[in-house]
């Protein structure tokens, strides 16, 4: 009997199911149609993809009340997409020549923006003759936006890069944060050593197996990893060599430690395991969880170079622009959206800064007073102004479409450096790596 | 058609009948795998960037060879293989044995607990290995604390224990999910089979390898395909865990390829090509295996 | 067993019990602490649950992720059970060269990343309007090689003289798979249930390429929305992600009793 049940509630289940499929099916595909149908007709509607509710989705959003002010029936829908899902809808609508189902606007990380223009260029708008003017913004920003001298991206956030340091770590060292200023790695290193011994706290820590501080460190002295011509420029690239050997003393001398992933990197920080880092103003936003470090911190630039021409205290680390898709219904009105949004309204910059932190490139809005104002929890120093300051003085940096590439390689080579390798034979490696990945 | 009246031998009959119960699933993963499976055979023999791609012959499939981390990935997806699958397969097969037992008791909590693993969300799993193999670990903790080593050593950042990391992670995640496949084929067992056993004497070792294990063959063909498939197809762990680090000493086949296609400029043919290697891997593997096991009695 | 035996067989057990549970109490313990513990490494419960809740709640959408997780799932487990069943049994039961080499061929079905046949896959799909939609979400996953290797192999225990005797009392072959197969394999369609739900509750690639519309938003988006951004905060993150593992756990929970201590001997 008890089988009988059994069996009985197990087909009724699956009969159920077959109904409950055809409905529900059925049911979604009509709503498909009519949201579609909708995107198309109104043109007073523009879709945007980016990632971040604190940051650019909080922007964006409100970049359309600034909008609303003279454009009241202006309407905006932002759709939450992770970066990673970003790239993969993109390339696969993209690659599938299925474009209908991409937004209007869609946030870049500058790091892969010229790989998808140069892989997709019917999929992106050129932007130069749109309206937007473009002089706004620092030349080693938009570099990362712009192809064969066309520009296709709004710049978005800021990546400068910033030194943190402990205040009571380097006090019980006896040094304060001005020592820091405008010195080398080598006085760095030094400095560090000191308050490891003095504390057993290391200065700095990365990820092991990322490349970011290396091509921070390459871009502080105007180094890159290509040439003008998109060609790769690491063997005899003195710049890269002096960057990996200063880096491997680094580690060695235990001033730099490297822990295996994200989440242990921002634990150093919140954990007071480390008395400092090195990274793009972004990171603020995670040293800034640990409130009861408030008022222990303070930024300043970084180390530079040493016996290498063009060498700066300036880098930039991350960051991202805002795209307009060919597939987009409106293209006159995301020009003109962004066009007195974020590449034309100050009032914009000054509304998300406090809120979120989001630190703009663009020019005019580091007149703001705004962002003159005192942070507490990084000593009352006007860390945004310092930062647009830093953000100025970046030099440009070729990032090329094989940039994920060349990064991945040079991770390799300084993993193996670091493991006692040979710096001229892995950047070699790291150069045929590139060549193979280049040579279709 | 079961009741039709034509003149067909029951053979025939049955036949057909086996034809129509098949033909729903059979053509459904016709459409859903084999046609883009076919679309993507036409790709790898092509090349190009995003969608700009043109005919290469077997350009693409000679490249792989002469790719470094490519073939670095190759014998990452086999040493895998070769140690993770036969331990975690045993280890699952003694688990579903040991809590087949009558008289044990919290069965239904160990079950579930032993499941847990593959129900656990990537991203928290992956937080709790890496943070448990890190210098200052739990790991190292304990293997200090036992003499074991003087100092903590970095699990993932030397190339072999950084396999061996994965590979536990890969055995602490999956046996669960084998073991519920050898329960419920164990549930095919009639347990007086075990008693009649224990009454001529057979210990419980003789048993499980007299009795389990060979009733078991369907299921144990099973799983060793399917823990196959998954091992040269395997991207999670890679993925999360090491991010192929370091310097590619972990990476898979399958982890390459994703960044052959999203990460990296996009070229599919070359992603296409990779892909049907490791089809044809599986598939000889498969093959072996099913030849081996695959045996009507 | 024997009390020396006894006395092993559970230590053994609750140490693998023991290894297995802790990243589920760890992920317990995140849940209930702010962000900046987390990173701390802490293993004690905290007080910041409700925070944690009302940031998770706050800032997505729970309610329409649960929903469509559980739409997507249920619809796609009953109806690929059903499906996969009746072809493993046509498989097995009826077996002849033809179909074992058919068999060999669906086999390979699984064998090639997915990486590789997204793009054709996606295209299909976009031509066929079926983008943001729950029967885009499930055709591709919904006759799958494995489950029909399933019930193939487990219907081979399923014994020919039940199914002699029912064809003599004038059964069809229809009613023979749903009257005498399907209640007496209950132990692998609870065993089958169980993996189909938690593979469909859990897919992740295909979903984030369809679906594209806010609405559509499945708890594995979720939680992959929380790990973006420049800050993480894991409190938040380990709460969803708690969510998103509980209904696989209960659902494992009510059923393993079906699969491992079915109808033993109900058979003959």
């Amino acid at each position: 009997m008890k089988k009988k049940i059994a069996s009985l509630l197990l087909a009724g289940a699956m009969a159920a199911s077959l109904t409950a499929c055809g409905t529900g099916a059925g049911g979604s595909t009509g709503t498909t149609g009519d949201t579609k149908g909708e995107g198309a007709k109104a043109s007073n509607e523009l879709t945007v993809w980016c990632w971040d509710p604190a940051f650019n989705i909080y922007a964006m959003n409100e970049a359309a009340k600034v909008y609303q002010k003279d454009h009241p029936d202006f309407k905006l829908n932002v759709v939450e997409t992770p970066w990673a899902d970003v790239q993969t809808k993109l390339t696969t609508a993209a690659t599938s020549g299925n474009e209908d189902s991409l937004p209007d606007i869609i946030l870049l990380q500058d790091n892969a923006f010229q790989k998808n223009v140069i892989s997709y260029p019917d999929t992106f708008k050129d932007l130069t003759s749109s309206g937007i003017d473009f002089s706004k913004f620092p030349k080693a920003k938009t570099a990362y936006s712009v192809v064969e001298g066309k520009n296709y991206g709004v710049p978005f956030d800021n990546g400068a890069v910033v030194a943190c340091y402990r205040t009571d770590v380097l006090k019980e060292a006896g040094y304060t944060v001005d020592d820091f200023k405008d010195i080398t790695w080598s006085k760095y290193q030094e400095m560090g050593e000191k308050i490891l011994a003095k504390t057993g706290k290391p200065l700095l820590s990365c990820q092991a197996g990322e490349s970011d501080l290396i091509v921070m460190m390459l871009q502080s002295a105007g180094g890159s990893l290509f040439d003008k011509d998109g060609k790769p420029s690491m063997v005899g690239n003195d710049k890269l060599k002096k960057v990996m050997e200063t880096y491997a003393s680094l580690v060695k001398s235990g001033v730099l430690i490297e822990v295996n992933d994200w989440d242990q990197y921002v634990g150093t920080l919140t954990n007071s395991t480390v008395g400092g880092t090195i990274n793009g103003c972004w990171i603020m936003a995670s040293i800034q969880t640990a409130e009861d470090q408030s008022g222990n911190w303070a930024i300043t630039n970084m180390p530079k170079l040493e016996g290498v021409e063009g060498a700066t205290n300036y880098s930039n680390n991350g960051g991202s622009s805002w795209a307009v898709t060919s597939a987009s219904k409106n293209p006159d009105l995301a020009y003109d959206f962004l066009s007195k949004t974020f590449a034309g309204s100050t009032e914009l910059y000054e509304t998300i800064l406090p809120k979120s932190g989001a630190m703009a490139t663009y020019l005019p809005a580091a007149e703001s007073k705004v962002y003159g104002e005192p942070q507490k929890f990084f000593g009352d120093a006007p860390v945004y102004s310092m930062i647009t300051d830093f953000a100025s003085k970046v030099p440009s940096n070729n990032t090329g479409v094989y940039y994920y590439e060349a990064r991945d390689a040079v991770a390799t080579a300084i993993t193996k450096v670091v493991a006692g390798g040979d710096i001229d034979a892995e950047i070699k490696n790291a150069e045929d790596t590139v060549n193979f990945a280049m040579g279709k | 058609m079961i009741h039709s009246k034509n003149k067909l031998s029951l053979g025939q009959k049955q036949s057909r009948a086996g034809w129509t119960f098949l033909t729903p699933a059979v053509l459904l993963i016709a459409i859903m795998s084999f046609l883009p499976m076919i679309q993507a055979l036409f790709l790898s023999f092509q090349t190009g960037i995003g969608n700009k791609m043109k005919w290469t012959g077997v350009t693409n499939y000679i490249r792989m060879f002469k790719d470094p981390v490519f073939v670095q990935a190759l014998k990452n997806n086999f040493i895998y293989l070769i140690i993770q699958v036969p331990i975690m397969l045993i280890l699952a097969l003694v688990l579903a044995s040991l809590l087949n037992h009558k008289d044990l008791r919290f069965k239904g909590l160990f079950r579930t607990a032993i499941f847990l693993p593959c129900a656990t969300s990537l991203v928290s799993y992956a937080v709790i290995f890496r943070s448990l193999f890190a210098v200052d670990g739990l790991v190292n903790i304990i293997l200090m604390k036992l003499g074991f080593l003087s100092t903590g050593y970095n699990f993932l950042g030397h190339p072999n224990s950084a396999r061996v990391v994965i590979i536990l992670a890969l055995i602490w995640r999956w046996t669960g999910y084998n073991m519920v496949f050898y329960l419920s084929g164990l549930q095919n067992i009639e347990y007086s089979v075990y008693e009649a056993a224990k009454i001529d004497g057979a210990s419980p070792v003789q048993s499980f390898f007299r009795i389990t294990v060979p009733l078991l063959r369907p299921t144990i063909l099973l799983t060793a395909i399917m823990s196959t498939n998954g091992t040269l197809q395997l991207f999670d762990e890679s993925v999360n865990l090491t991010n192929g680090g370091p310097a590619n000493a972990t990476i898979t086949m399958s982890h390459y390829i994703y960044n052959v296609s999203f990460k990296y400029v996009p070229n599919f043919g070359y992603a296409a090509s990779m892909s049907y290697l490791i089809l044809f891997l599986v598939a000889v593997l498969a093959f072996v295996q099913l030849k081996v096991g695959d045996k009507r009695d | 067993m024997t009390k020396g035996k006894k006395l092993f067989a559970y230590t053994f057990l609750i140490i693998i019990s023991l290894i297995s549970v802790f990243p589920l109490y760890w992920m317990m313990v995140a849940a209930t602490n702010r962000s900046v513990d987390v990173t701390r490494g802490t293993l004690m419960f905290g007080t910041a649950l409700m925070d944690n809740w009302i940031k998770l709640f706050g800032s997505q959408n729970v309610g329409t992720a649960l929903f469509n997780s559980f739409k997507y799932s249920i619809i796609m487990t009953l109806i690929s059970l059903l499906i996969c069943s009746i072809a493993g049994y046509g498989f097995e039961v009826f077996h002849d060269k033809a179909k074992d080499r058919v068999m060999s061929v669906i086999l390979l079905a699984m064998m090639v990343p997915f990486a590789a046949t997204m793009i054709p896959l996606y295209q299909m799909f976009s031509r066929a309007r079926l983008l943001n939609s729950t029967l885009g979400f499930i055709l591709p996953t919904i006759s799958t090689p494995f489950l029909i290797m399933l019930f193939r192999q487990s219907a081979r225990s399923f014994p020919s003289d039940i199914m002699e005797a029912a064809r003599l009392d004038g059964l069809s072959e229809f009613q023979i798979f749903y009257r005498m197969f399907l209640p007496t394999m209950r132990s692998t369609y609870a065993a089958a249930m169980t993996i189909t739900f938690m593979n469909a509750w859990n897919s992740y690639l295909w979903p984030k390429v369809i679906m594209s519309d806010a609405k559509s938003i499945t708890m594995p988006m979720l939680v992959a929305n929380l790990t973006e951004g420049y800050v993480t905060d894991y409190g938040t993150l380990m709460l969803a992600v708690l969510i998103c593992t509980i209904p696989t756990v209960i659902i494992f929970f009510l059923l393993q009793k079906s699969f491992a201590e079915g109808i033993t001997g109900a058979v003959k």
